[in-house]
């Protein structure tokens, strides 16, 4: 059933979107984005982004991979990966490419018993949040990176992105990709800007607002707006933060608490604004909602998160994964995975080539893809003013997270 | 005294007893066992007999569960209505189409589960293909919506939960002897008397069974919560869930599922006896 579940995300967006007619389609886009990013992802260059780790003495090698919903670049002509694909021919492992994830807590909860019990999870490699890495280092449930075989994140990682406060030194984790906890809206049902925490309360919008069912996001979205930063945060300010919610819940206001199908409902226009993730509403904005959807980080501050790649216990072929991690900081991978997927980038200098490629595409004379790239190029990193107005989630020790997972249990459940 | 004959039902039994011992009675041992157990994450659980878990989680849930059982009468009062025509329809004026008929009651059960419940929330989104078409022709308030709430919920049910009550019902019907209620129409019976009197009560054990399939997974469902309710249709289902994989709280996980299956199997005790077992085995 949770296999069933975690498709759940890709096959509403597949309904929903032959059902509509769409200004630009996403196939047709990436036909366009798929000519340029061929030339950047030549052979030699992956051969070369490949050398430092030689491939497994074995030979070749199954990688089991976890990762979220609309994670990775998709050539919808043959439905593969391209990045994944370049990476299987030039090493010769093969990547089980899955997307299990569709919530932190959930995904922990259906590997936990396996790893409690000393068994395979079945994954070699998983996509986890930056709090449950802090969270599976404490239980000793990851096993440590070998960072002589990932001279790529040593040259190119960016430096935001390294020594986080989940994992000093990086050594359990690095990341995949980055974003920003905010609010969506479309302007053509708010009627006007949104630019607070309180919008999300606002008895106009009664009934068409979104919450997430992950317990950090909205709970913290809630503490900032009471002016207290998340990882300061008291249990006192979580109650407070979550009474707040509760009278906001109790009248009607939100349609109800999501995990990513929240992307459906507002690009589907049932709902009017919710929270929810930066590099999401730039997808929206691009491929599937042709009102005007934008994305805004409340004034009273947004959530900064990364998504981490981290190796479970009892993973097999750890060579290979490792292979595979290095192979994510190559820019002759991460440049046309960005495009495509458009979150923050870990990797230094992703804009940039963006930027090229756009130039090219440009020069080529097809202004449509350009100006996507170039949209793209200006979110794959976040800028001063988003990065000064973010926070990082909280630090929660066992009995916190226990305290305020009941608290939003509240919330969320009536 | 058991001769050798005596014996051959209950070797019969042999298998599928020792799958229900195996899969269905160990299982709810270690499942009451687990909801006894105080720990966290990373102490471990360890068994310490805490009996408290069960008034504690059924006061503090006892909204969700009482839902869900009003959510699956709905539903299962709903099937009946809505199927016993069905089945009526199939099993006395079918003829030659009843197999393409019970193949058509049959096909949704050829997509997944979860799948069919999200075709359900696009079939009937706010301005989706129904609702979007009736608010255009102004047949329909703008602001009316299925989609979260309860009604919702329940309209999700009884369109995945549907074929199990058809069925039952068909197969019921369909071996009635047809010439009881001509004899009941010989006696003077009107055609409502006839039904009431003759066809319904010989029907009783599809309707018994029906209810039965329909109403046991309605009560335990959360996925038809989750994809088409909302906050304030929370099932009982949702929670345990919620306590399993998010909360990571196995004995509260554990004692809401003991509670439920222990208050399923007393409700189906209590019916089973108001209506009579017979009707169960026909």
């Amino acid at each position: 059933m949770f296999d069933e579940r975690s498709e759940q995300t890709r096959i509403e967006r597949a309904i929903a979107r032959a059902l509509k007619e769409q200004p630009i389609s996403r196939r047709l886009f990436l036909r366009r984005t798929g000519l340029v990013t061929a030339s950047a992802l030549s052979l030699p260059a992956i051969l070369a982004a490949c050398q430092a780790a030689p491939a497994a003495s074995g030979g070749a090698a199954t990688i089991r991979w976890a990762n979220w919903p609309a994670y990775i670049d998709i050539d919808e002509e043959t439905g593969g990966y391209p990045t994944i694909e370049a990476f299987q021919e030039a090493t010769g492992h093969e990547v089980t490419y899955t997307e299990a994830v569709n919530d932190n807590e959930e995904f922990f909860g259906t590997i936990n018993p396996a790893l409690d019990a000393g068994q395979s999870t079945g994954w070699d490699l998983i996509t986890v949040g930056g709090w449950l890495i802090e969270r599976m280092v404490r239980l000793g449930y990851l096993q440590e990176l070998d960072h002589a075989k990932l001279p790529n994140f040593a040259a190119n990682g960016a430096e935001l992105y390294k020594n986080s406060w989940y994992d000093a030194g990086n050594t359990h984790s690095v990341v995949w990709q980055a974003g920003i906890t905010g609010i969506g809206y479309d302007r053509d049902q708010t009627g006007r800007d949104i630019t607070s925490f309180e919008d999300l309360l606002d008895p106009e919008f009664a009934g068409r607002v979104g919450m997430f069912s992950e317990m950090r996001d909205t709970l913290e979205l809630a503490i900032l707006s009471l002016g207290v930063n998340p990882a300061d945060a008291t249990t006192a300010d979580a109650t407070q933060a979550q009474q707040k919610l509760l009278e906001a819940a109790e009248r009607g206001q939100f349609r109800n608490f999501y995990g990513n199908e929240y992307y459906d409902e507002l690009a589907a226009g049932n709902l009017a604004l919710s929270i929810a993730w930066s590099g999401d509403i730039t997808q929206m904005q691009l491929y599937d909602n042709p009102g005007d959807v934008q994305f805004v980080i409340p004034e009273e501050g947004g959530l900064r998160w990364t998504d981490n790649l981290a190796i479970p216990n009892g993973a097999a072929n750890v060579d290979a994964v490792h292979q595979l991690i290095n192979y994510w900081y190559d820019p002759a991978a991460a440049t046309p995975l960005s495009e495509y997927i458009g979150y923050f980038t870990p990797v230094a200098g992703i804009a940039e080539l963006i930027q090229a490629d756009a130039d090219e595409a440009r020069e080529a004379g097809d202004v449509e893809t350009a100006d996507a790239l170039d949209a793209v190029a200006a979110t794959v990193n976040p800028t001063e003013e988003q990065i000064a107005n973010t926070h990082e989630d909280a630090p929660l020790d066992e009995a916190q997270e226990a305290e305020w997972n009941a608290l939003f249990l509240e919330v969320m459940a009536g | 005294m058991l001769n050798r004959r005596g014996l051959i039902p209950f070797l019969f039994l042999l298998p599928g007893g020792a799958w229900l011992l195996l899969f269905f009675v160990v299982p709810m041992l270690l499942m009451l066992l687990v909801s006894l157990q105080e720990g966290s994450l990373s102490t471990g659980y360890s068994l310490t007999w805490n009996f408290g878990i069960y008034p504690e989680v059924i006061s503090e849930f006892w909204e969700q569960f009482v839902r869900a059982g009003v959510y699956a009468l709905i539903t299962t009062v709903l099937t009946l209505v809505l199927g016993f025509p069905m089945a009526y329809f199939i099993a006395f004026r079918g003829g030659r189409w009843k197999n393409a008929l019970l193949l058509i009651v049959i096909l949704p059960f050829f997509v997944s589960f979860v799948i069919r419940t999200l075709n359900w929330k696009l079939l009937l989104a706010d301005n989706g293909i129904v609702f979007g078409a009736l608010k255009d022709l102004g047949l329909l308030d703008p602001a009316f919506h299925l989609i979260a709430t309860p009604a919702g919920v329940i309209s999700g049910l009884v369109y995945n939960f549907l074929p199990f009550m058809v069925l039952p019902l068909y197969v019921a019907l369909e071996k009635i002897d047809r010439r009881l209620i001509e004899a009941a129409n010989d006696l003077y019976a009107t055609r409502a008397q006839a039904f009431w009197r003759v066809t319904f009560r010989l029907a009783l054990p599809g309707v018994v069974a029906g209810s039965l399939l329909t109403f046991i997974p309605s009560v335990g469902d959360f996925i038809n919560a989750e994809l088409i309710g909302s906050r304030d249709t929370t099932m009982i289902g949702n929670i345990i869930q919620f306590q399993y994989l998010t909360a990571n709280d196995y004995p509260a996980a554990s004692a809401l599922g003991f509670v439920l299956v222990a208050l399923v199997l007393l409700l189906v005790a209590v019916y089973v006896r108001a209506v009579g077992t017979e009707q169960l085995t026909g």
